[in-house]
């Protein structure tokens, strides 16, 4: 009885092991496999099913997008910077909600840009595909941030409602 | 021992009743008497699970179904994950800012 309950639990250890390696070496091999660091779009061609012609001009609106995107997110960075300084030297606290507006229409230009790149991305694509795209960024960037913001006006109903 | 004595003998051992063998007695003596002198047979259910698994033709079609289900599904959460990884960096090199990060 004792010989035969340690053959079953070298016996399931066994299978257990022989599995979680045959998973994990998949796993891993074909996440390699797979992963294409050098370039950002070869997720979208695959996603999307894409031809070449409309990755290619995909590609070069998202060449053309990134340098903008780059220097509002630096812009953005430096009112950031300037931010914390006002806050850090506890001097000047009139500076500190001009600061602010100054990042926030910053933000609200790199959204707006955002939204607009997306849209035209969208519209490289066939109809369904780009309509499949645009929701999905949407809900990577500003469909975040609205969950977070529902959760908090929720808590915010929740204080007031005591 | 007299004459007398040996008839008498003779009439008891006829008045005996010797009452009929049933059917398959020897074969049924024979068998009691196996059935004691070989080890008894476990008739535990982990004894015979152990047994089961531990036949050759058994064990090896286990191994290779565990191989097998553990290297499709490996491959397919992989490709899953390759996939996510390469949303996610397109998503961060158009979306920086707006990026939700936990």
């Amino acid at each position: 009885m004792k010989r035969s309950l340690l053959i079953l639990l070298a016996a399931l250890a066994l299978g257990a092991a022989l599995f979680a390696g045959a998973y994990f070496a998949a796993h891993r091999a074909s996440e390699l496999c797979c992963a294409r660091p050098a370039d950002d779009l070869n997720w979208l061609q695959l996603e999307f099913h894409l031809s070449n012609a409309e990755l290619a001009r995909i590609r070069e609106l998202h060449e053309g997008y990134l340098p903008q995107c780059a220097e509002r997110c630096a812009r953005i960075a430096e009112k950031k910077r300037e931010l914390d300084a006002l806050l850090g030297s506890g001097t000047n606290a009139t500076g500190v909600p001009v600061k602010q507006a100054e990042i926030a229409a910053l933000r609200a230009e790199c959204q707006s840009n955002m939204l607009a790149h997306f849209v035209a991305v969208s519209q490289a694509m066939p109809p369904a595909q780009g309509e499949r795209y645009l929701a999905e960024m949407k809900k990577f960037t500003l469909g975040a941030h609205e969950k977070i913001e529902q959760s908090m006006s929720g808590d915010c109903v929740h204080e007031h409602a005591h | 021992m007299n004459i007398e004595d040996s008839k008498l003998s003779g009439w008891l051992r006829e008045s005996r009743a010797t009452p009929a063998l049933p059917p398959r007695f020897q074969e049924n003596v024979w068998r009691r008497i196996e059935a004691t002198t070989t080890p008894k047979k476990s008739g535990n259910w982990l004894d015979a699970l152990v047994a089961l698994i531990l036949r050759p033709r058994l064990a090896f079609a286990g191994v290779a179904l565990l191989l097998l289900t553990g290297t499709l599904l490996g491959a397919q959460s992989g490709v899953q994950t390759a996939r996510h990884e390469a949303q996610m960096r397109y998503v961060a090199a158009v979306a920086h800012e707006f990026t939700y990060r936990q």
